[in-house]
């Protein structure tokens, strides 16, 4: 294939297509050069511009396989990778990012994480113990967060834009308001609200306002099953694909 | 057995030209509301008439990042899930080894309040944290940028500097060699300290490790993913301390074995 390929490339394609499907060395090149000063980079030819798969969404590093549940709603611009566990009724909006590469990730029951979160492990955490992500049960995590380290405990409301950085903890029925960062090893005692840069004691929460968190959660898990039930178990792109193939001559 | 293979190869043509045939008429019963898939149209290196990214051959972009007009990318940097690196009104260059993680925003000013318009520059072995906004300012090397800070135009950040989680560093701020800035608006919280700053470069060197693992990964064509899938699910229930305990060892399969580098344990 690859030589029909090739000999295709120099008839009809133009160079953008060379690159798009030459997906070998695509991002990395292993010969060692001399050390040289700092000069311009060197680009590859062979790097794609353009890759027709997109971002795939479950990235396995080495023996590690993101696990998603059946009933979890994933967004496709999601990146799963490494260790992440997403368990059932959890849902991951557009554009998050899971990183767990060098530490686990875990989702659990019935939580979500809204759009452009970036959660992330660390190697080590300041406090010293394991320094995995742990989102427990009906968590909400809302947008454009970014979760290093932390261990949120069941039903808390994390609030939009926060920041909570390694080693810190946020117990069970709290609520962080939007735009609070949490300091590394900060422990979020449990029922209070907590808010700023870097988060203080705001106030205790009543028992209604704890009461709604685990709703907050079942509401966006039921939003998320609407989102869900509009994609085909299966994508139909592969119909795209063996038209394009087929428009350029290749076998498919 | 060779007619026998044939007759199964038609069958499962028949029952997949069947199925096709019943998404299209699903398509037909769902009318204006039916979504038909496309092929990924994300570009990620994208020039915008005549300004293309120059992207050194041993840097990781991530697929789903975005690398828009004139942007230089040196040797051994990544670039990772999600950001957007845009170019397209004034020049972006990122060093050498340097690392702009997840979700991050590097762009340009074309015109400024104070008439300069500086481009953005980020030096060698710089960490820029995840959900940066880096706009129109000068990292020097082996800065550290925390995660969600936001560096408005015409900041310079020394080197050895540390800009803190959550940070807005308003215009033409300074931020001074070997010093942690934080807070909403910026200020200076205290001196690194030398361990902090020997941490820096080190930091970096991990994650061009990490960086390897993934554009590895990410460069897979379908064959070599669709293999270390079986090999995995043949692997997974194995575990190392109870075959050490039989006195059994048992190697995994090199595709599936991670570069010692990654852990910084390690």
């Amino acid at each position: 294939m690859a030589t029909s390929i090739a000999r295709f490339s120099r008839k009809t394609l133009t160079p953008t297509l060379i690159r798009r499907f030459s997906t070998s060395s695509a991002a990395l090149a292993t010969n060692p050069d001399p050390p040289k000063p700092k000069l311009t980079p060197s680009p590859s030819p062979n790097r794609a511009n353009w890759d027709y798969r997109g971002q795939r969404q479950i990235i396995p590093l080495g023996q590690w396989l993101p696990k998603v549940a059946v009933d979890a709603y994933v967004a496709p611009n999601v990146v799963l990778a490494g260790q992440v566990t997403v368990w059932d009724g959890s849902s991951v909006w557009n554009g998050a990012v899971l990183r767990g590469d060098l530490n686990k990730i875990t989702l659990g029951f019935c939580s979500n994480v809204q759009e452009r979160c970036v959660v992330h492990a660390a190697w080590a955490s300041p406090t010293g113990l394991p320094a995995e992500t742990l989102i427990d049960r009906y968590v909400t995590v809302g947008a454009y967060s970014l979760l290093r380290s932390c261990t949120i405990e069941p039903e808390c409301i994390i609030g939009q834009h926060s920041i909570l950085m390694e080693g810190s903890l946020v117990e069970t029925r709290s609520i962080l308001e939007a735009g609070s960062v949490l300091p590394p090893g900060r422990r979020i005692p449990s029922g209070e609200l907590w808010g700023g840069n870097p988060a203080r004691f705001i106030r205790t929460l009543t028992n209604e306002e704890t009461l709604e968190i685990p709703k907050l959660a079942v509401a966006i898990n039921h939003l998320s099953g609407d989102h869900f039930s509009e994609f085909l178990p299966y994508s139909t792109v592969y119909l795209e694909v063996e038209k394009f193939k087929k428009s350029l001559g290749i076998h498919v | 057995m060779g007619t026998l293979g044939r007759a199964f190869y038609s069958v499962g043509f028949w029952i997949r030209e069947t199925g096709q045939a019943l998404d299209r008429l699903g398509c037909r019963l769902q009318g204006k509301n039916s979504f038909r898939e496309q092929l990924s149209r994300h570009r990620t290196l994208m020039n915008v008439f005549d300004k293309a990214p120059i992207v050194d051959k041993e840097a990781f972009v991530a697929p789903s990042a975005s690398i828009i007009g004139n942007v230089q990318i040196g040797r051994g940097s990544s670039v990772w899930y999600g950001c957007v690196l845009r170019g397209d009104v004034n020049s972006v260059t990122v060093g050498s080894g340097t690392n702009i993680q997840d979700n991050s925003l590097v762009h340009v000013a074309k015109s400024n309040l104070s008439g300069k318009v500086p481009p953005t520059i980020i030096g060698d072995n710089v960490t820029i944290g995840h959900s940066a906004v880096l706009h129109g300012c000068t990292v020097e090397d082996e800065a550290f940028i925390g995660m969600g800070a936001t560096v408005l135009d015409g900041v310079v950040v020394e080197k050895h500097a540390l800009v803190a989680a959550g940070a807005l560093v308003r215009q033409n701020t300074r931020i001074p060699s070997g010093e942690i800035w934080g807070g909403n608006p910026a200020k200076f919280l205290r001196k690194l300290k030398s361990t902090e700053i020997d941490f820096i470069p080190k930091s970096a060197e991990n994650y061009s490790n990490l960086a390897k693992a993934h554009a590895a990964e990410n460069a897979k064509p379908l064959n070599a993913i669709e293999f270390e899938k079986v090999l995995r699910k043949r692997h997974a229930g194995k575990d190392e301390e109870y075959d050490s305990m039989l006195g059994i060892v048992r190697e995994t399969p090199p595709e599936l074995k991670l570069a010692n580098n990654i852990e910084p344990g390690k």
